[in-house]
């Protein structure tokens, strides 16, 4: 196992280096000059030149790799060209709100998941269990656009439940108020390929041979679920659920954007806009990493639970 | 067993299968309306603007607000402030030869369901929609899917440096945020119109497959049959291809099908980014990009034709291919 | 809820209706990137800085067209004979407002301030994206773009003989130049508070305004709060003779300023987000609701019964800008000033139907723009009449004399024989997408293919700005309210800066040149309209429309009207 870990660990360091290299040739080649952006309305080439010259583009190409890979090794990517907020300091900020959202939401939707999934594992074949799916399957067919603008135009204009959007100062308000419409409408979307999900993993489950044997024992049915079924389900849904977070973090931003969460996702989206490279490196190189830490964790989480499953 | 009984039976079991089989007609419908509308048989006038701006459906009725009147051109006192036209004796021998202007179009006041803002038919646009929508769709999973399987193939059967410089790749592409691959793969592609989003869907969507076909050739290549044909002779690339991925179709065909949903959805989501189809062609994103202004004015119809129109293709879709599934791997059900 | 606690509810709430602050809710349509006023140059920025800081002039709140009055200057500037020296005197009395970096002394506001702030926009450091409003005009302070600048070195054309007093000395007379101290961006900024927060300062601003800034969530919320070192100001405006002005002045003359205790700006960016907070009563002044404009107008351009019923005002105003279709005249496929050139570029611009853009794009709310130079801008010609029709048969008819016939495809080709491709640059967002649309069936309906060029915002200022764009939409609000800040767009040697037609006509610049010389007035509008008609004719751009401002206010909102130039108008409004 630790020979593995360490193995696995090392292999951080090329995958990071594929990221660094493709983002920073991505945005060089074809991210778009933010001198010209920031020069504002009349600017003359001096000043482009001035500009460029002090954001460090006007370096070569392998000047300005060194500095990024110096960057990353120190984690510190430097300011926001557009803004001058130190971009560390943007990450401490957008973190909170986002997982503001995206934490309730994940533990919500995978309990409701889960509670739906067993509920039709346990009637599977029966109408209810096939009425289940088909409006799961109706559900997961709307585009997450169409939740998002009908929810919000019914039950916050329309209903009034909700605050349209924004943000508020204390942790229980943003949670309570204002994340309430992001969570709900999150909720719906993911809960139907939730319950498709787990409802797969607990019939593989059912189908073990020590779920007959419990049976033959004269374990009741219900028993037999919540006690076996869902302890040894229970593993490839929580890796599931923690494998989901680093993409959500930069992937929730549809969802900040319309309610107004001051987030990491919708701080990408300002700054593909602005061509603002530093913000652009540093939620790469954050969200790169945090993905490899989570699958190492998720894969050593299934090898220390089930000793069969060979780590290659 | 011989391939042909696998699948023989498979077909057996799907047809029996009542949901799924009326999955599948659904989805041939779309599948006949998506060629029926490239030939040009069907909704070939999508684009010619026969209704008022907005019209409402029929069983709606008539706008009943004043149509708004087009705004007069002003046409005040020729004054040239003294500076000559270059043009001038050739626009005053046009402006001869051209008798009154042509009459003007008639718009309709309403439309089968409805007109979008420069009344074009709502109908016509989804069936055309149809046809781009699952044409990526189906493009793109084939692109995903091929490079998956031979991406996968390629890493589960050699193994040692050439599934470690896959493993690379497949760790780069998943790292990334969704938003920045797309992005970077729209600089490179640098097509125009739907070839872009085909290519943006199937170059960052073959990470999945990839996975799984990989899982699966390492599961194989130790079989007992694998080995017999080694021993026979058979090169690696007959080992991989004509051995052993017939064994490994059906759950190709199965991410196929998946990935064919995936990508219909994540169409919408490209073209409200920007990155989708150009201003020739509508698809069903282009329809629901334009949706968030126009619920707000109150114009419903163009969202709910769109939304119903993929809701059925994909419910269709996904039950085939849940059905698909059963019917190719019983031990599942 | 018990009895009892309903009572309680209903108490409370008596009570925080007595004793609330009067916040002033607003919404940005777009984040914004900091208040140094040297270092942004957003709209949205600017309207923070505006409420913060203070030039030493201003515009009147109700005067119409736009008038400069003195701000935290005694009076208007004096301006020598030759034209060339500006003597201003600061106020005594005013303060900025207090901050850790003055050390616990009261901080007055002094000429010398007003003299550092202006140097900071040749400090290369900050790259000040407005610093073309002074470069080259002020004696002593050139553009070094690489040294690194010496606050306390003496500079001849900024003197500040005593404490109070700043003389400006300009190379040439610049008639324009007293608006440029007016720019919100020109307000006085503290050294020391500088210094003090150094990189920081975008999130620090200390000014004289009347509010400061109380709470600070990047791109998202932005707070301020009434400045209590505010020098006591009444509200005093003369309404003239509009009508809906008086009824204003009525209700707010005689009112310390600023009238209300704070603002609460939150950054929303999709219109529905917007609309929908507003009329659930959650925003109190909105005017970003283009989009949705029929759903609370009606026809007749008024507010709808439901609205006028909740008390909702309407205020309606043109902003001062124009938007235009440019040809990059150095362009190998449309530019030149051949007349097979000028009869490929007046074609399309009669082709395109400016009126389906106002129609269906702006949804009615905005007016055909005839000449460059907008209402409420001296220089603004009402009668001016855009020379170019909408006429696509002649349009047909002009390409076909010239030899640009229809290929096999349908599509015309260079008279040569060549294939013929316009270039429309695009930006890949929704609204962008109607006007692709729009130039397709405009296109279309004479013949010529076209290709659209997505690009994003950033890499589109670039090309444009290298002459690299062949068609594309631009728009022009005022810096100031005068119309040589519009007419330089077309000048010459503008090109690769603001020119974006790339346009180089000697007979326009010769104008152009003599124009500068003149104050507003019939001498200097006859040249406009010359050359005005200069560039029609030569057809480098097809003005297309000025948008109308809708701002819809809550009922508790008094005093408000939007300013042509002013971007926020907080302190001079009240609610009740």
């Amino acid at each position: 196992m630790a020979a593995y870990t360490l193995r696995r660990l090392w292999q951080f360091v090329p995958t990071l280096a594929g990221v660094v290299l493709l983002v920073f040739f991505l945005f060089n080649w074809v991210g778009g000059d933010p001198a010209y952006l920031l020069a504002g309305k009349i600017s003359n080439p001096a000043q482009i030149e001035n500009i460029r010259r002090q954001l460090g583009v006007d370096q070569s190409y392998a000047v300005q790799l060194g500095i990024f890979v110096k960057q990353v090794v120190s984690a510190d990517f430097g300011a926001s060209w557009a803004t001058n907020e130190r971009v560390a300091d943007i990450f401490a900020t957008r973190l909170g709100p986002s997982l503001t959202v995206l934490v309730p939401l994940l533990v919500i939707s995978t309990l409701l998941g889960l509670a739906a999934a067993m509920l039709v594992a346990y009637l599977r074949g029966s109408i209810t269990d096939r009425a289940v799916m088909i409006a799961c399957t109706v559900g997961q067919s709307i585009s997450i656009l169409v939740y998002i603008l009908v929810f919000q135009y019914l039950l916050a204009y329309h209903l009034g439940w909700f605050p349209v959007q924004g943000w508020g100062t204390t942790f229980s308000e943003n949670l309570l108020r204002y994340s309430a419409l992001a969570i709900v409408v999150g909720v719906a979307v993911s809960l139907a390929p939730d319950i498709r999900l787990y409802r797969t993993f607990f019939l593989d489950e059912i189908n073990q041979d020590y779920v007959r044997t419990a049976r033959a024992k004269g374990m009741s049915e219900g028993r037999v679920m919540w006690v076996h079924v869902l302890r040894n389900a229970a593993i490839p849904i929580v890796t599931n659920v923690l494998l989901q977070l680093p993409g959500l973090l930069a992937g929730a931003f549809l969802i900040e954007r319309f309610f107004g969460i001051p987030g990491i996702g919708r701080e990408v989206i300002l700054a593909v806009e602005r061509s603002d490279f530093p913000v652009i490196k540093a939620v790469t190189v954050y969200v790169a990493i945090a993905t490899m830490i989570v699958n190492l964790a998720a894969d050593l989480l299934y090898r220390a639970i089930d000793p069969r499953v060979q780590l290659k | 067993m011989t391939e042909q009984g696998v699948w023989t039976l498979a077909w057996l079991r799907f047809s029996r299968d009542r949901v799924g089989f009326a999955s599948l007609m659904v989805v041939l419908v779309y599948v006949g309306i998506m060629l029926a509308a490239a030939i040009g048989w069907l909704a070939r006038d999508w684009s010619e603007e026969r209704g008022v701006s907005y019209a409402p459906p029929t069983f709606l009725g008539p706008d009943r607000s004043a149509a708004a009147a087009a705004i007069a051109e002003q046409r005040g006192p020729g004054d040239d402030y003294g500076i000559p036209d270059p043009l001038a004796a050739d626009l005053a021998e046009i402006a001869k030869g051209l008798t009154g202007t042509g009459a003007s179009e008639a718009r309709s006041p309403t439309l089968a369901f409805g007109a979008d803002k420069w009344g074009r038919d709502v109908l016509q646009k989804t069936l055309k929609g149809a046809q781009v929508s699952l044409f990526v769709g189906l493009a793109a999973a084939l692109l995903a899917t091929l490079l998956g399987t031979i991406f996968g193939a390629l890493a589960g059967f050699r193994g040692g440096w050439v599934d470690d410089i896959f493993n690379w790749l497949y760790s780069v592409f998943t790292s990334i945020p969704y938003l920045l691959l797309v992005l970077a793969v729209a600089a490179v592609v640098n097509q125009k119109g739907v070839a872009t989003v085909i290519l943006i869907l199937g170059l960052t969507g073959w990470t999945g497959i990839f996975r799984l076909v990989r899982a699966e050739y390492m599961k194989h290549k130790v079989r007992e049959y694998v080995l017999a044909a080694d021993a026979i002779g058979a090169s690696p690339a007959r080992r991989m291809f004509v051995h052993i991925l017939p064994n490994v179709s059906h759950v190709v065909l199965v991410q196929l099908s998946l990935h064919v949903v995936l990508f219909i959805k994540s169409e919408v989501i490209l073209t409200f980014l920007g990155f989708g189809v150009g201003v020739d062609t509508v698809s069903w994103g282009s329809m629901l990009a334009e949706a968030g202004s126009e619920l707000l004015l109150g114009k419903w119809w163009q969202i709910t034709a769109a939304t119903i129109a993929m809701a059925l293709l994909v419910t269709a879709f996904s039950l085939f291919t849940d059905a698909m599934r059963d019917a190719l791997d019983p031990r599942l059900r | 809820m018990s009895a009892r606690a309903l009572c309680l509810a209903v108490l409370l709430q008596a009570c925080a209706a007595f004793g609330a602050d009067k916040v002033l809710r607003v919404t940005f349509q777009a984040a914004e990137t900091g208040f140094d006023p040297v270092r942004v140059s957003d709209y949205y920025s600017g309207s923070i800085i505006e409420a913060i800081f203070e030039p030493l002039l201003t515009y009147d709140y109700l005067a119409r067209p736009a008038r400069l009055v003195p701000k935290t200057a005694e009076a208007l500037p004096q301006v020598s004979a030759d034209g060339r020296t500006y003597t201003l005197k600061v106020r005594k009395g005013i303060y900025f407002s207090d901050d850790a970096s003055f050390k616990g002394a009261r901080r007055e506001l002094t000429a010398q301030d007003y003299a550092y702030s202006i140097k900071r926009f040749f400090d290369p450091r900050y790259r000040s994206p407005y610093a073309f409003i002074f470069t080259g005009k002020i004696v002593g302070l050139d553009a070094k773009q690489t040294a690194a600048f010496d606050y306390d070195a003496p500079v001849a054309g900024l003197q500040t003989p005593d404490r109070y007093t700043l003389v400006i000395r300009l190379r040439e007379p610049d008639i324009n130049f007293a608006h440029v101290l007016a720019f919100p961006l020109v307000g006085a900024v503290a050294r020391e508070a500088i210094d003090a927060y150094g990189e920081e300062s975008p999130s620090h601003p200390v000014g004289t305004g009347a509010f400061r800034l109380k709470r600070y969530v990047r791109s998202s919320k932005i707070v301020l709060e009434r400045n209590p070192s505010f020098r006591e100001t009444r509200w005093d405006f003369d309404p003239g003779d509009n009508a809906r002005f008086r009824a204003l002045a009525e209700r707010m003359r005689g009112k310390r300023l600023p009238a209300i205790d704070g603002v609460e700006v939150s950054i929303m960016e999709e219109t529905q987000s917007r609309w929908l907070a507003f009329q659930r009563g959650e925003t109190d002044i909105e005017y970003q609701l283009a989009e949705v404009a029929p759903t609370f107008l009606g026809d007749d351009g008024r507010l709808r019964p439901e609205f006028q019923r909740r008390g909702i005002q309407l205020d309606r105003s043109t902003d001062a800008e124009i938007i235009y279709l440019f040809f990059n005249m150095q362009d190998k496929t449309v530019g030149g000033f051949t007349k097979e050139r000028i009869a490929l570029r007046r074609a399309i611009a009669m082709a395109y139907k400016v009126e389906d853009q106002i129609r269906i794009i702006r949804k009615g709310q905005a007016v055909r723009a005839h000449y460059p130079i907008p209402a409420g801008v001296a220089g603004h010609d009402p009668d001016y009449r855009n020379s170019i029709p909408y006429d696509p048969a002649a349009a047909n008819a002009l390409l076909e004399r010239y030899g640009y016939r229809k290929g096999a495809d349908g599509y015309r080709r260079h008279p040569d024989g060549q294939p013929l491709v316009i270039r429309y640059g695009s930006m890949p967002t929704e609204r962008d997408r109607q006007f692709d649309e729009l130039m397709k069936r405009s296109l279309d309906s004479i013949g010529l293919r076209l290709e659209i060029q997505k690009e994003r915002f950033p890499e589109m200022i670039k090309l444009q700005k290298e002459c690299r764009v062949m068609v594309h939409h631009s728009a022009w609000i005022a810096d100031y309210p005068d119309g040589d800040n519009f007419m330089q767009l077309l000048y010459g040697p503008n090109t690769h800066e603001s020119n974006n037609a790339c346009y180089q006509s000697k007979d326009f610049d010769r104008r152009y040149e003599k124009s500068r010389r003149l104050p507003d007035g019939p001498e200097r509008d006859r040249l406009y309209h010359e050359m005005t008609r200069i560039m029609e004719l030569d057809t480098a751009w097809l003005l297309t429309d000025t948008r109308i401002r809708n701002s819809l206010q809550q009922p508790r909102v008094v005093g408000y009207t939007k300013h042509p130039v002013l971007h926020a108008e907080w302190m001079y409004l009240d609610l009740e």
